[in-house]
């Protein structure tokens, strides 16, 4: 992974990204008019820090029929191995209730963060 | 989301990654420094667990993020001591370690010299970590990497 400098979160940002469980994966993710990006995640490894500030800024950016979901993949475990997660952070794409790309610790800019999660919904 | 108990409005809390295997060692030595029977110096050694609002309700200022970047040390009157600050503060409470922990408060010409170098020593510390085994991101530490990758090249051979 390309970890190019940024300071990570700051405390004081406004969380642009909602949680999803279990409880709420099909209603949130599955069962969504639009694409959605679901991020799973874990708050203690350092790419995941590297990459929030960039997934901020493309939740910001992104039109509002297309949403981004946080799986916090230590509570979320079985969500984890049902998509087959082997580290974190794991793009996954869903559209329609499938899972149509993902993307594993993309490299945390924002055009290439833009790319990979857009590109899935283009084909 | 769980409120302070007693002890934790009472004593130093000491928050640590339980999935990283340097930041493990550190409070498990922390927990058996403050040990001895004649010490008064209490510490709480908390994971930081999963739950950013659970975090937030020790103390509104902390973040997650933060927590697992550096080590935290909340102290009952509600300051934040981190990184060679917190390690520092832990030293000037644990019995066996003040005489050091007083070299870190020399100042001279307004520098302290032997904090700096405690600073810069966790920031190098805090860098390295991963590489002797943290679990936070789910890859294994880089000692392993050949035992992975001999194992991943054997497994695709097999499918092939």
């Amino acid at each position: 992974m390309n970890i190019q400098t940024n300071s990570g979160p700051s405390p004081r940002s406004i969380d642009r990204i909602r949680t999803a469980t279990s409880s709420t994966f099909e209603e949130q993710v599955l069962n969504a008019e639009g694409p959605v990006v679901a991020e799973f995640m874990s708050h203690g490894c350092s790419h995941c820090r590297a990459l929030e500030p960039v997934l901020q800024q493309a939740a910001k950016t992104m039109r509002p029929a297309e949403t981004i979901f946080r799986v916090n993949v230590p509570v979320e475990q079985e969500l984890a191995t049902r998509y087959d997660i082997d580290g974190t952070p794991t793009l996954v794409m869903f559209l329609g209730g499938q899972e149509v790309g993902r993307v594993e610790g993309p490299s945390p800019t924002l055009s290439t963060l833009l790319v990979a999660v857009t590109q899935p919904f283009e084909r | 989301m769980t409120p302070k108990t007693e002890a934790e409005r009472a004593s130093p809390i000491l928050l640590f990654n339980d999935e990283c295997g340097v930041c493990h060692l550190v409070a498990k030595w922390v927990a058996k420094m403050a040990a001895t029977p004649s010490s008064a110096a209490k510490f709480i050694e908390r994971p930081i667990g999963d739950d950013p609002a659970e975090l937030r309700s020790l103390n509104e200022s902390l973040d997650i993020w933060d927590a697992y970047e550096t080590i935290h040390l909340l102290m009952p009157d509600g300051s934040m001591k981190t990184g060679g600050e917190a390690c520092a503060e832990v030293l000037r409470r644990l019995p066996r370690t003040q005489w050091l922990a007083r070299s870190l408060s020399i100042d001279i010409w307004g520098l302290r010299p032997f904090q700096e170098l405690l600073n810069f020593g966790y920031l190098v510390l805090s860098d390295v970590r991963p590489a002797f085994g943290c679990e936070s991101c789910g890859t294994p530490p880089v000692w392993l990497g050949p035992i992975v990758w001999a194992r991943t090249l054997k497994s695709n051979s097999g499918a092939a």
